[in-house]
Parts: C-alpha cells; sequence; structure tokens
C-alpha cells in the first residue's frame, strides 16, 4: 500500500515537474537508450548474418576450399598469416581433384572474381562493380534465383557466349525503364548480351549480389582472368551436415595428397564453411556485448547519482509529511519502502524513455542505413531491471534518512 | 476490541497510569530535567486537560503520552501495556492503534484529499482498501464532512480541516484523543465549534486528553492537570460527578 502511495507520488511529481523530470532522469535515460540502441543494432545484425547471410554467402553444408583465409579471426598470428600469403593458387587442376574426392556432392562449382571500374550501358553507367566467372551449377549452389530471363547454362560455358547475368542494382541503374534481357552491356572492352537479371537480396551485405555481374568461367578466364588457370574458389554442397564434415575431410586429404604435404605439415589451403564465420561474427557479438556494461554502468552510476539527490532534497523538504505518517502509525519500514517506491517509480520512468529511445534510435538506423535492427524481449527486461536496481540503489540512502527522522523533530519542522 | 460500549461499562477503567516518569535532556554539561517524576493516573472515558506555563513539561509529557518518545525513567502503562523501553516500531503499531492525534497546525498532508488524510492511520493497520475508504468515510461524517471528501487541505476552512483531523485520529478507534492546543490556530466562533465536537466525543465515550494554555478551553474539561518545572502542581477536578480520583 505504501508502495502504491510511493508510486503515485513519484508519478504526480514527475507530471507536475516535466522539465525538472528530465534532467534529473537524463543519466538514466542516455544509459538504457544507448543499452537497447546497441543491443537492437547488435541483434539485428546478428539476427542477419545468421538467418541470412551466412546462408546466401556459404550457403548451408556448403564448404569452400580458397587460397587463403578471407576472414580475419582476428586470432591468427602474424607469422600464420605470412605463411598463407605463401599458398600455391588454386587452379583447374584442384577442381578435379576435389571432383574426384567427392564424387558424390550434391553440388559443386568453381569460380573467379574481381571488382571492376564500370559497366555501361547506352549513356548509363554503374560504377564498383564485381565481375564472377562461374562454372556449370554456381548459381543453384549459393541459391540465387533470376527475376527475369535466364541463368547461365551449360551451353554457354562450352560455346564460351559472351552473355551475362547482372544483379539487381546494376539492372536498376542501367536500365531504368527498360527490359534489360537481351540489351548489350560493355565492361571494359568487351560488350555481353544481358541474359537474365538476379532478384534482389537487399539487406545489409545484399550488394554482393545486386552489385555482381556473372559471366560463363570460359569467359571470363579468356577475358579478365589474371592467370587463366586459376581458380579463387571451390564450393561443394552436400546434402546434411554429415555429409558435408566427411567430404570436408575427404577434400582435405585428397588435395594434401596432390600437393605432397608431409603429415604434420600446415595446408597451403583454406577451407571455410558458415559456421567459420558464424563463430567470428560471435566473437564480435561477445567483444561488443563485453563493452555494453561498462559503459552503460557510467551513464546509470551518474543517472542513480543524480537520483539519489533529488530524493535526499525531497526527503528533506517532506520532512513534516514523514512525522505525520509516523504519529499516525508509520513504522520506520513503511517510510523506508514509501521512498524506495518513489525512487524506483522515477528511475523505471527513465528506463521506459530510454527503452522508447533506444527503439527509435535503432528503428531511425534501420531506416537510413542498411543496418537492420532487431528489439529483443530480453532487451526491455533488462532496462526495466537496470531501472529497478538503480531507482533501489540511489532511493537507499535517502529511504533511509527519510526512515530514521524522530517524528517528534519532524512534526515541528516548517 | 474496545469498543464505545465496553468503555461506558468499565467507566472506572485506568486507562493511562504512570509512575516517576522522567524525562531528562543534556544540554552542555547541564541536565534539564523536563519531566521530574510525574505520577498520575487517567481513567477511561475521562476529559483532561492538560496546563502549564511553557517549559513546564506540558509538551514533553504530550509526547510521552502519544508514544512519540519514550521516557528516560520511570514507567508508563498504556491500556494495560507498559510502553517504556519498547522499540521504535512496536512504538509506532500503538500509535496508529491506541491513540488519534489532534495538532494545533492540523498536520494534514497538504497534496492528498480529505478522505485519504483519514484513511491514512488505516493504511498503516493494513486495513484493505474497501474497508479503509468505508471507514474513513463514516469518521468525516462524524465530523459533518461527509461532503468534503475529495477536497484537498488547502480547499477547506480552518475549522474544516481540524475537523479532518479529528476524523483521522478517530478512525483507528483509539484509547485516548491527544490533542495539542487544537484550537490555537483557530478564531473563536470555530474554536467553539470544535469544542464541541470534542465535547460531543467526550459524551460519546472518548477519552480526551487535551494540552492547552487556555483557560476558557480547559474549562470544559473535567479534571485540569498542572504542570510547573516537570512535576504536577495540581490535579484540578471540576464539572460533572466523575471526580476521578488520585
Amino acid at each position: 500500500m505504501f508502495v502504491l502511495e510511493g508510486i503515485w507520488i513519484a508519478l504526480q511529481q514527475v507530471w507536475a515537474h516535466k522539465l525538472k523530470s528530465a534532467f534529473t532522469l537524463i543519466g538514466v535515460i542516455i544509459g538504457i537508450t544507448f543499452l537497447i540502441a546497441v543491443i537492437t543494432v547488435v541483434e539485428g545484425m546478428n539476427r542477419y548474418v545468421q538467418e541470412d547471410f551466412a546462408g546466401s554467402l556459404f550457403g548451408v553444408n556448403t564448404f569452400t576450399v580458397v587460397r587463403r583465409s578471407r576472414i580475419s579471426t582476428g586470432a591468427e598470428t602474424e607469422e600464420r598469416r605470412r605463411r598463407q600469403a605463401r599458398n600455391p593458387d588454386l587452379t583447374l587442376h584442384d577442381v578435379e581433384v576435389v571432383q574426384r574426392a567427392v564424387p558424390d556432392a550434391w553440388r559443386l562449382a568453381y569460380s573467379s572474381d574481381r571488382g571492376f571500374d564500370e559497366v555501361t550501358y547506352a549513356d548509363r553507367n554503374r560504377r564498383n562493380i564485381r565481375l564472377i566467372g562461374a562454372s556449370e551449377g554456381y548459381e543453384a549452389l549459393q541459391g540465387w534465383e533470376v527475376l527475369t530471363g535466364r541463368g547461365l547454362t551449360p551451353l554457354d560455358e562450352r560455346r564460351g557466349l559472351k552473355v551475362a547475368v547482372i544483379g539487381a542494382e546494376i539492372a536498376e541503374k542501367l536500365f531504368p525503364d527498360v527490359e534489360p534481357v537481351g540489351k548489350e552491356i560493355r565492361i571494359g572492352s568487351h560488350r555481353f548480351e544481358v541474359v537474365g537479371v538476379w532478384d534482389k537480396q537487399g539487406g545489409l551485405f545484399g550488394n554482393i549480389r545486386d552489385a555482381s555481374i556473372l559471366l560463363p568461367f570460359s569467359v571470363y578466364r579468356q577475358t579478365y582472368a589474371r592467370n587463366p588457370s586459376e581458380v579463387d574458389q571451390i564450393s561443394v554442397k552436400m546434402r546434411s551436415l554429415e555429409e558435408m564434415e566427411a567430404a570436408q575431410v575427404a577434400v582435405e586429404g585428397a588435395l594434401r595428397t596432390d600437393r605432397g604435404l608431409r603429415p604434420g605439415e600446415e595446408n597451403d589451403f583454406w577451407i571455410e564453411t558458415s559456421s567459420e564465420l558464424l563463430d567470428t561474427w560471435d566473437k564480435i557479438v561477445r567483444v561488443l556485448f563485453a563493452a555494453i556494461p561498462g559503459l552503460v554502468s557510467i551513464s546509470l552510476v551518474v543517472g542513480g547519482i543524480v537520483i539519489m539527490n533529488i530524493m535526499l532534497l525531497s526527503v528533506a523538504g517532506r520532512v513534516r509529511e514523514i512525522g505525520i505518517r509516523k504519529a499516525v502509525g508509520a513504522r520506520r519500514r513503511d517510510i523506508m519502502i514509501q521512498f524506495l517506491a518513489e525512487s524506483s517509480t522515477l528511475s523505471i520512468i527513465g528506463a521506459m524513455v530510454g527503452i522508447l529511445l533506444g527503439i527509435g534510435i535503432a528503428k531511425a538506423v534501420e531506416a537510413f542505413t542498411p543496418m537492420p535492427a532487431s528489439v529483443p524481449p530480453w532487451g526491455i527486461a533488462a532496462g526495466l531491471t537496470l531501472g529497478l536496481l538503480v531507482g533501489v540503489g540511489s532511493g537507499l540512502y535517502p529511504a533511509y534518512r527519510a526512515a530514521r527522522q524522530d517524528p517528534i523533530v519532524a512534526l515541528r519542522s516548517e | 476490541m474496545n469498543g464505545k460500549q465496553g468503555m461506558q461499562m468499565n467507566g472506572n477503567e485506568i486507562i493511562i497510569e504512570t509512575r516517576g516518569l522522567k524525562k531528562l535532556y543534556q544540554m552542555g554539561s547541564e541536565t534539564i530535567h523536563a519531566l521530574a517524576g510525574v505520577d498520575m493516573q487517567i481513567r477511561r472515558n475521562e476529559y483532561i486537560a492538560i496546563m502549564g506555563p511553557s517549559g513546564s513539561g506540558k509538551s514533553t509529557l504530550m509526547n510521552l503520552i502519544g508514544c512519540l518518545d519514550t521516557p528516560t525513567e520511570g514507567e508508563y502503562i498504556l491500556n494495560g501495556t507498559p510502553v517504556q523501553g519498547l522499540d521504535d516500531d512496536e512504538l509506532a503499531r500503538i500509535r496508529n492503534r491506541e491513540i488519534g492525534f489532534v495538532f494545533q497546525t492540523f498536520n494534514l498532508l497538504p497534496r492528498a484529499s480529505a478522505l485519504h488524510n483519514v484513511e491514512l492511520p488505516l493504511i498503516y493497520a493494513g486495513v484493505p482498501a474497501k474497508e479503509r475508504q468505508e471507514k474513513a468515510k463514516q469518521a468525516l461524517a462524524t465530523v459533518d464532512l461527509a461532503d468534503r471528501t475529495h477536497h484537498k487541505p488547502n480547499e477547506l476552512s480552518g475549522g474544516q480541516r481540524q475537523r479532518v483531523a479529528i476524523a483521522r485520529a478517530l478512525v483507528n478507534e483509539p484509547s485516548i484523543l491527544l490533542a495539542d492546543e487544537p484550537t490555537g490556530n483557530l478564531d473563536s466562533k470555530t474554536s467553539e465549534e470544535i469544542m464541541n465536537v470534542f465535547e460531543e466525543l467526550h459524551a460519546s465515550g472518548q477519552t480526551i486528553i487535551m494540552v492547552t494554555h487556555e483557560h476558557d478551553i480547559s474549562e470544559k474539561a473535567q479534571r485540569v492537570i498542572t504542570l510547573r518545572d516537570g512535576l504536577i502542581e495540581s490535579h484540578d477536578a471540576r464539572a460533572d460527578g466523575l471526580l476521578a480520583g488520585v
């Protein structure tokens, strides 16, 4: 009952002194806003990476052989990085080795790619694109689907046809109001016929697909490759995780044998999986989440001190009220509870404002940047819990002072 | 439960008894005997006025009787319970159940309605909300303020405020009503009105102890206890047949 009393008094005070309350609660508001904004953005990225990115970039049950690791885990040593830099290029010969090692692969594809300056159509152009020379099966393995037109076919590959399937962003830029399929685009000094457009991937990492142009591997090799036999990546997709793990071991063994590596010698190639990427991302998230408590607690401590001061003022201004309450039978703990409820209510109001602002910021980030936002229920719970803790913590000393008032002195005070 | 019928049946029951009640204060090296040994008995349904010049110890005595303070020495038995030596929370409980305070300055919570002010002792007694409101409304009705339940103190006249305070004092059916200069802040007409309320309450069985320095106020009481220098100077019984013996 005194809890309700405290809550009611706190609400009345906040309502009566809105500006003062805003200043009182600013520390808590900033702390919780920051907490929620960061949690929301990180959680959004987290979900994106786990659900979309890892799946779409690497695909499930898929592993990829590359010359050297493309993902920095932050864990590898300088020496290891230097050794990896000496790894030999992958070649079409390696593709054969892999093919022999996993004859039962569901999908197997290889590709090479490079950044390219510009693609033009008539007087329009799009800069910073990625050219991918892809073997048969690449699109299926990646899970890419054409929106209009068709994908690449074995015939394109065999005949070395100068055809291209383009990403959605490129299509939007070059063909704002015409159908791209059948048009001739120019990449450097070569011309290609657009035969299809990928559906849009969007999102934070969407430009990987949306800004890419896919060419038949044979055409890419003859036209743009720096070393015609070089292959940048060989991807294998299996039907299950167990199959994938077995295939990974088989491929690793086959490549080692083929390259004559002795037992104990490190691989001179690298195998990437989506779980490796997820591990790396988990590490990043863990670092972010480890940094939050420090930053948040600073502003919460400051916020708590401000609330404590306001509560001390409030107690000092209500000594007579305390005297009256004690005279009619309030025990020490009743007075304690009332003031604790008051400080907690103040702080929780701050936390609620912080949560709303934090979500607002996250939504703004989502709206104006490609970063996704997702508000996890536990984030809101954490915000409210922290608000309560700060409220109780900052209210303890003022409430104790209030509870200890001598009723005779208190009743005489003005 | 000490209903009012019970009080009338046991009209001679001693409700307050003090023996050698002393309160000492240390002022620098000097010890002040605010109360230097007070012996008195007050019976149920008595109407007592405590008088005395300032510094005579009447405020100290009133604080001790009201369980706002504990004596340095001596015994104080309130309604059968020895009060000396109780801790803060036990004193709070006794104030809540046994004593109804009426102050010179009313001491109402300024931001709370009349009803809420009257509910306050019931809140601390742990009475459920519905019953609480019922009782508080009843108490306000007995002081003729049934139509002012939702007014705040600053929307009420001085006399009305004091009547709210009286309703608050009565709402928990206390053993004694303890009034400290209850008319000190009121004009003479309103004072009379308040004194009439006290007389009605007394007539209905309420024990009343009133601290005052005004003789025409103390004249309403059955008995006047006069203090001087921390000691009882006289028990002056007046008025009707209840010349309660000491």
